[in-house]
């Protein structure tokens, strides 16, 4: 196997006394998509939040690329190439569809700040080809509709796929989807499953998963971690994980030892 | 020696004044997380409620003074109820900014109002307690500083004994710490923030009145510094924390006299900001507060 | 905004057209015009700081007072030197000078900026508020303290530069920067930071950088302010730049509707007019400023002339 596009090496969180994420292992290698699964507090969240920066690890390491991410701030990590989505969605209140694409794509503005006082052709023809590449974005995602209308009256489902794209204009090698199926219905399910999946291909890029849904995980995952509060119990293909006895006692207690994934 | 001795009874009854403030900023930002900038005009309208009912009351004895305390903390009291249920109620679950904002606003309204109603100039305040200069051990202080460090401690005193020993004082403590549990308790969050607000503004009152003892002359700007300080105080000691702001309180007002006697008097004014700013950065919770986490 | 430079020509067309009427204009109205533009100034200045960055800033006047004395001490101290001791109003060298004393007031107010802004970095809301507050009454004791600059009674004699023309063309250069910069991409940052600075670094941006630069870029307008103030007052104190001179310029900020620049200009004309009209009820004045601003937080949050249908201001 080449080395990891990611690597997360005995790698710990605590907040005072908890240990959100203990001694976790996880590689990604390039093009993967990978899932990372666990009940409710496993530490997923956190260790999203770990690899984006937000949180620094007690002890072990991440390393992206072969680079060791200590002490970056969180808008270097993605300017490294990971971006991410939120949990509970994010969006910029005041800003409309179109800009929240633009804002991102500031890490590929080939124009300074201060030529915006002066607006010469680099200028220009730095700020066109920004709102271009976003309203094609748009148009890849049937958002294009939506360009100039504040972003937060979109319907939720939209909102979280605006999210999606504001992450996709960063440029990411990597992309992590922080639970993008919560709130969803069952059909917007089997077309989030469906989009997952092409931005995983058209974009060339490698995913990692937060999901509680498990239609969505075993749907799309190549490979799935489970975490039970912060250490990881299973690691393997969907139909291994399926099966696998201490997971379904994580998720369900030690009496219901039985088929659980089915519904 | 006896120069530092002195300083440390001036700096303390100075810094009794803070404290009796930063109470009431403390206690607001305990059940509402927000800087109640009014709060300094507060302590200016109870040392005017000093003022106009101190010829009611005997003069220079210690019952009159008293009554003349008491006055004040009601005439505050009442008008901390007063903003809290016309300005900031309406406001509740707003933005925190618009929240300041309008503290703002009623900070400035009370200033300007007080110019109009006052009048702008500066206005000597009459003896209301015995005044006598005491000497002990070489040492010299007026009654007053005295009587200012007998009855802020014994108001401090006061508060802690309502807010551990009542059923009031048990409901402030829940809302401050989690208002939606404290709610789903059965407490009515409306009235133990107007109870709140009543108990911080009377306190700021008799602040007023004990400075106005002190220093005699008021005017209706004469909130804006004591009041911004005794913030400081209150950052000082922790936010939210009740010994926290008695403490802050009684250190500000130590370092500020023992500036305000060296070579470097004319720099006092900058001294409490200088705190603040290094605090903030370097010690956000204060000395006695706990440090939050942000959730993500 | 589509020719940003037409507006631009218009408002120094407008300026000169003034400056050359100047002569026929009563005295008075030319007063209060160069009122209303030094504080267009200060109210758009802010406004990048605390409208569209979302860092609420009560010092804004302390970064007037820095700018106020530079520029004032180029044109005292440095001007007799460069220019000769007999200066005459309207010369070239003296229009010279002037630009070049404004240019270190804004300077100087810059790095004062920067100072403040990087404590902005880990405070947010009423703490910085507090933060910014006392920095600015930090300022104003330094300078009470500080002898060269005149102390506490201030610096007298500061030589009369400030024309109408002046005043206009920084207003219009201090609207266009703010405008031209808060629609670009770049500029984006300063209101996706504003918004939610975790979602921001999760697009790339630096939310510190864009704090910083805000403070130093609207602290650099507001001592290009001072820096015109001290040479049409021609006499400045530590005392005219205290905190309710700071809170009027936030009032301005507030009332036009924070983030909304053509509200802000709008909101700054009006409370610079505002009390020339209410001459006969000057004590009434600061009355009728509080209750405004509270009914204002009461009843329209967003601004008064905010007629957009979402705010910043009220946002959850």
């Amino acid at each position: 196997m080449p080395a990891p596009l990611l690597q997360l090496s005995r790698a710990t969180v605590r907040f005072g006394g908890l240990t959100a994420v203990d001694t976790l292992d996880l590689a990604l290698g390039e093009h993967e998509l990978v899932g990372l699964i666990g009940p409710n507090g496993a530490g997923k969240t956190t260790a999203f939040n770990l690899i984006t920066g937000l949180y620094a690890p007690a002890s072990g390491s991440v390393a992206f690329a072969g680079r060791d991410l200590a002490g970056l701030a969180p808008h270097r990590i993605v300017a490294a190439g990971i971006a991410r989505t939120f949990q509970n969605i994010r969006l910029f209140g005041s800003l409309s569809v179109l800009d929240h694409v633009r804002v991102a794509g500031n890490l590929h503005r080939t124009a300074a700040p201060w030529q915006a006082l002066v607006r010469g052709r680099a200028f220009r023809e730095s700020e066109a080809a920004v709102t271009r590449r976003a309203e094609e974005l748009l148009a890849l995602f049937h958002l294009d509709r939506f360009r100039d209308a504040p972003a937060r009256s979109l319907p939720y489902g939209e909102q979280r796929r605006l999210e999606i794209v504001r992450a996709l204009a960063t440029r990411p090698r990597l992309l992590l989807l922080d639970e993008p199926a919560a709130g969803l219905n069952p059909q917007e399910k089997i077309e989030l499953v469906a989009l997952i999946q092409r931005v995983h291909r058209e974009f060339d890029l490698t995913i990692l998963l937060v999901e509680h849904s498990m239609r969505v995980v075993m749907g799309v995952c190549q490979r799935i971690a489970v975490l039970d509060h912060g250490k990881k119990i299973a690691e393997g293909p969907p139909e291994a994980i399926r099966r696998d006895p201490a997971v379904i006692e994580a998720y369900l207690g030690p009496e219901h030892a039985t088929a659980v994934f089915h519904h | 020696m006896t120069e530092f001795l002195q300083q440390l009874v001036n700096g303390l009854s100075l810094g009794a004044i803070y404290a009796l403030i930063a109470l009431g900023y403390t206690m607001v930002y305990g059940v509402l997380r927000f800087i109640n900038f009014a709060h300094s005009d507060v302590f200016m309208v109870g040392a005017f409620a000093g003022l106009y009912l101190a010829p009611l009351a005997p003069a220079g004895s210690i019952l009159g003074g008293l009554l003349v305390v008491i006055g004040a903390m009601l005439a505050a009291g009442l008008l901390g109820v007063t903003i809290e249920r016309l300005a900031y109620r309406p406001l509740r679950g707003a933005p925190t900014l618009n929240v300041l904002i309008t503290a703002i606003g009623v900070s400035c309204l009370l200033q300007s109002a007080g110019q109009l109603v006052f009048g702008a100039a500066p206005r000597s305040f009459p003896v209301i307690f015995p005044a006598r200069a005491l000497s002990v051990g070489g040492l010299d202080f007026s009654s007053n500083q005295v009587v200012v460090l007998v009855v802020a401690i014994s108001l401090v005193v006061g508060l802690r004994l309502i807010v551990f020993r009542t059923r009031m004082g048990a409901a402030l403590r829940a809302v401050s710490q989690n208002p939606r549990a404290a709610r789903l308790m059965g407490i009515d969050n409306d009235v133990v923030i107007r109870f709140t607000f009543a108990l911080g503004s009377a306190l700021a009152g008799a602040g007023g009145v004990l400075y106005a003892v002190n220093y005699p002359s008021i005017d209706p700007l004469m909130g804006v510094l004591p009041g911004l300080k005794a913030f400081v105080a209150a950052i000082l000691g922790g936010i939210g924390s009740i010994p926290g702001a008695a403490l802050g309180g009684l250190l500000l007002g130590l370092v500020e006299t023992f500036v305000g006697g060296s070579q470097y008097s004319t720099y006092k004014d900058a001294i409490a900001f200088a705190l603040l700013i290094l605090f903030l950065l370097f010690r956000p919770a204060g000395l006695l507060g706990k440090t939050r986490v942000e959730k993500v | 905004m589509r020719h940003p430079f037409s507006y631009l020509l218009l408002a120094l067309v407008l300026g000169g057209v003034l400056s050359a009427l100047s002569d026929r204009i009563d005295p008075y109205h030319l007063d209060v015009l160069i009122g209303v533009g030094i504080n267009v100034v200060l109210a758009v200045s802010l406004n990048l700081i605390a409208g569209h960055t979302g860092q609420f800033s009560l010092g804004h006047a302390g970064f007037m007072a820095v700018g106020a004395y530079a520029a004032a001490a180029v044109t005292i101290f440095l001007g007799p030197h460069l220019i000769g001791d007999a200066p005459s109003p309207g010369g070239l060298a003296e229009n010279a000078l002037f630009g070049a004393a404004l240019l270190g007031g804004g300077l100087a107010a810059a790095a004062a900026g920067l100072l403040v802004g990087i404590p902005s970095l880990r405070l947010r809301g009423d703490y910085l508020a507090l933060v910014t507050l006392g920095f600015g009454e930090i300022i104003r004791v330094l300078l009470q303290n500080f002898e060269p600059l005149g102390g506490a009674l201030g610096l007298n004699g500061i030589p009369a530069y400030t024309t109408v023309f002046w005043v206009v063309a920084t207003a219009a250069a201090t609207v266009f920067t703010v405008g031209c910069l808060v629609r670009s991409t770049y500029g984006l940052g300063f209101l996706a930071v504003r918004d939610d600075e975790i979602a921001a670094s999760a697009a790339g941006l630096d939310p510190a950088r864009y704090k910083v630069v805000a403070f130093t870029a609207g602290a650099f307008f507001a001592g290009i302010a001072g820096g015109l103030f001290g040479h049409f007052k021609m006499t400045i104190t530590p005392s005219g730049f205290d905190f309710s001179r700071s809170i009027e310029i936030v009032v301005m900020v507030i009332l036009g509707g924070l983030g909304n620049t053509f509200g802000v200009i709008l909101a700054a004309v009006l409370l610079t007019l505002l009390p020339e009209l209410l001459r006969p009820v000057a004590e009434y004045r600061l009355v009728l400023y509080s209750l405004l601003l509270i009914g204002l937080m009461l009843a329209r949050p967003q601004g008064l002339f905010n007629f957009r249908p979402r705010s910043p201001a009220s946002r959850a």
